[in-house]
């Protein structure tokens, strides 16, 4: 039975296979416009930085040069005329696409391409209310990537562009950013393997995975043997062209093994960590290639139906991962390294902690807002009341850094920069808030989501076990 | 003294007056071809004041070394022929003014500011950007960045100023092969708070712009 499935496993990745050799699918005689000759002539005066990054690129190497990627039609919306020929600024994934088929396939119907969509109905309460314009175009679309806006004069409007948020939604409609991870215009393959290219973004309350990668055993690998990682290399199978430690690419999209490397960097990913409560997540692929991912707790398409896709268009289901398949797609790539026994009890240890998380804190949290809410004991206004914040960030930056901590072996995020946090947040100041919120109502409120909650809270009803720690009990402890 | 055949005082009297005639026109065609060169007589115009205040943010206008540049030095052509000629072309815009009083209406104004665009750089490529070189010498261009000067010298070859140059002084206008007109109106809009559709009305002239002035 397990054979089987592994074989339905595999013929399941065949599409991606051939992203394994990650060459790129066009013709080398088309390369190398000669309208691009010229480019370097004055570019390697105005700019030697730029230049010379360029210089030592593979692209280079190849016999590209600058209109291979800059070139374009002149009724595209963002073409301008520059020293006589038609170029465009923005290189977007359909220009990287016309030779890099597969990965941007991947790309584009990943999570990371979809990062505008994703948090479009966040953003009015999070940046608007709290933040601003400046805001949004410096901060959050930095990571998230913008809508890039062409203005009439063909100036590309300042509060979109520069950009290099892995979302862009870019002048012709292409979503994502391959500069963002890949770095124009080196486009170096070993910058993209390491950790610090995810972790421009991947830091900081809501992502806090170059703390945990770094506080982990997987960091203290990577780093300590860096130089045996074989970053350059032209393939980079785990197991194979390195085994000193994996990166984050390594777990979420790279080669191990006999399973092939992605670019769709969510596909392995069984959990949602970043909810107020996570879900095991379905995995939706859609006929035309896009993707939706699915909470276990909503119904599941059956394949050949037709559903919204994340921009609201319909899409017709061409097939359905559930999450313990795409488990077990991340589990191949610590088989690598890692006994079956160890990789399996290792991810109930984090399941654990999920579970933990959920039922705890998050669960009963998100109860108690939907409850204040509802009697219309909070206004409708996000964040102009002290306990929204509280509770934003108990799920959002200490209950994902708990969350992500399990995930990824930081035994420190998971506990002290993690759930610690959470349980502190929890007791001391969300519930006395919500104490403060609901008066008469609030003890209610509370016995309903918490105190009736033997198995988490019990212990609130419990006084007078000794705790020194604290001080109560001092001299009682071994009966000094 | 006693006088050719062909020729007697009256027309001697004729050709003296008639040379200094022509000699006070010419001077006077001088004299009025620079007066009109300046800012102060193009912008007695106020279709050529909206065009002038993006010039008076422009470095042309308060560039570090106070070399000014006014209308006339960029815009009209060395020498008395082509100067008036330059002149005589240049009233194409009074008498737009004069047969549609709204010629002067900023919206409408930038409306049309990308054909104008398109037909400056055009007389600049045509005369070899002769009247920037009036100024600018190709060979001191040393500029603030270390290879400006290498630029100018080594990959300007069969170019002239306008060729790399534009967008520099007036309001920024995309090149001619690639301008979008539906891109242009929708900008107009946006900045002028119009409705949708407006600025292709205003534009065909089968709308009165708002008076925004």
């Amino acid at each position: 039975m397990n054979k089987l499935f592994l074989i339905i496993f595999f013929l399941f990745l065949i599409p991606f296979q051939s992203i394994q050799a990650a060459k790129a699918d066009v013709d080398q005689s088309e390369l190398g416009k000669w309208e691009g000759q010229a480019c370097m002539d004055c570019h390697s005066k105005t700019s030697a930085g730029l230049a010379e990054q360029w210089n030592e690129s593979r692209h280079a190497q190849v016999g590209m040069n600058c209109m291979d990627c800059h070139h374009a039609e002149p009724e595209e919306s963002d073409a301008i005329e520059h020293e006589g020929f038609t170029i465009a600024t923005i290189v977007s994934p359909k220009d990287c696409g016309r030779c890099h088929v597969a990965e941007e396939k991947q790309n584009s119907s990943s999570v990371h391409a979809n990062a505008v969509s994703l948090i479009s109905k966040r953003l009015p309460a999070m940046a608007n209310n709290i933040g601003g314009k400046a805001i949004i175009a410096a901060g959050c679309d930095q990571c998230h990537g913008s809508v890039v806006k062409v203005k009439g004069d063909g100036s590309l409007d300042t509060a979109t562009w520069p950009n290099s948020g892995i979302g862009r939604i870019n002048p012709d409609g292409s979503k994502g950013s391959c500069s963002s991870c890949h770095g124009r215009h080196a486009f170096s393959k070993a910058q993209a393997r390491d950790p610090a290219s995810c972790m421009r973004c991947h830091s900081g309350p809501d992502s806090p995975d170059r703390a945990i990668f770094e506080a982990s055993k997987h960091g203290m690998a990577f780093f300590a043997n860096k130089h045996k990682m074989n970053l350059d290399g032209d393939t980079w199978v785990a197991g194979k062209d390195y085994t000193s430690g994996p990166t984050c690419a390594t777990c979420h999209m790279g080669a191990a093994g006999k399973l092939p490397a992605n670019h769709d960097v969510g596909l392995r990913n069984a959990w949602n960590l970043n909810t107020a409560v996570s879900e095991r997540q379905y995995l939706v692929i859609f006929e035309d290639g896009d993707k939706l991912e699915i909470p276990e707790s909503q119904p599941v398409p059956d394949r050949g139906t037709e559903i919204s896709k994340i921009d609201g268009s319909l899409g017709k289901v061409k097939t359905v991962v559930p999450p313990d398949r795409r488990r077990k797609a991340m589990s191949l790539v610590c088989l690598e390294c890692h006994g079956k026994n160890f990789v399996n009890s290792f991810m109930t240890q984090f399941d654990d902690v999920v579970d933990l998380y959920n039922e705890k804190f998050g669960k009963p949290a998100q109860a108690i807002m939907v409850e204040l809410y509802d009697k219309e004991l909070l206004t409708p206004t996000p964040f102009d009341e002290p306990i929204e914040f509280t509770y934003w960030e108990l799920w959002h930056d200490e209950g994902a850094r708990a969350r992500h901590g399990a995930a990824m072996a930081s035994p420190n995020h998971t506990w002290w920069e993690g759930m610690y946090l959470v349980g502190r947040n929890f007791y001391s100041k969300f519930l006395p808030q919500v104490k403060e919120v609901a008066g008469d109502q609030a003890d209610t409120i509370i016995k309903t989501y918490v105190k009736d909650n033997e198995e988490h809270h019990g212990w609130l009803s419990q006084p007078g076990k000794l705790s020194p720690i604290l001080g109560y009990g001092n001299g009682k402890v071994n009966g000094e | 003294m006693r006088l050719p055949a062909f020729l007697n005082w009256k027309l001697i009297a004729i050709f003296v007056v008639g040379g200094f005639a022509g000699i006070a026109f010419t001077l006077i065609l001088i004299e009025f071809d620079h007066y009109t060169s300046s800012e102060e007589f193009c912008t007695s115009c106020h279709s050529m004041e909206l065009v002038a205040n993006p010039y008076r943010e422009s470095k042309h206008y308060f560039p570090t070394s106070g070399v000014r540049a006014s209308c006339g030095d960029c815009h009209v052509s060395e020498g008395v022929i082509s100067a008036t000629i330059d002149h005589v072309m240049g009233t194409k815009d009074l008498i737009s003014q004069i047969m549609h009083p709204e010629y002067d209406n900023p919206i409408v104004s930038l409306l049309h500011t990308p054909e104008a665009a398109f037909e400056a750089r055009e007389w600049f490529r045509e005369t070899g950007s002769a009247t920037c070189l009036r100024c600018h010498v190709k060979e001191a261009i040393k500029g603030t960045r270390a290879d400006t000067l290498a630029i100018h010298q080594e990959n300007t070859e069969g170019k002239s100023c306008i060729d790399c140059h534009i967008n520099l002084v007036h309001r920024q206008v995309p090149g001619k092969k690639v301008f979008k007109r539906d891109a242009w109106n929708q900008m107009v809009e946006e900045e002028y708070g119009l409705e949708a559709g407006m600025a292709e009305k205003i534009h065909k002239g089968e709308v009165s712009p708002p008076d925004v002035n």
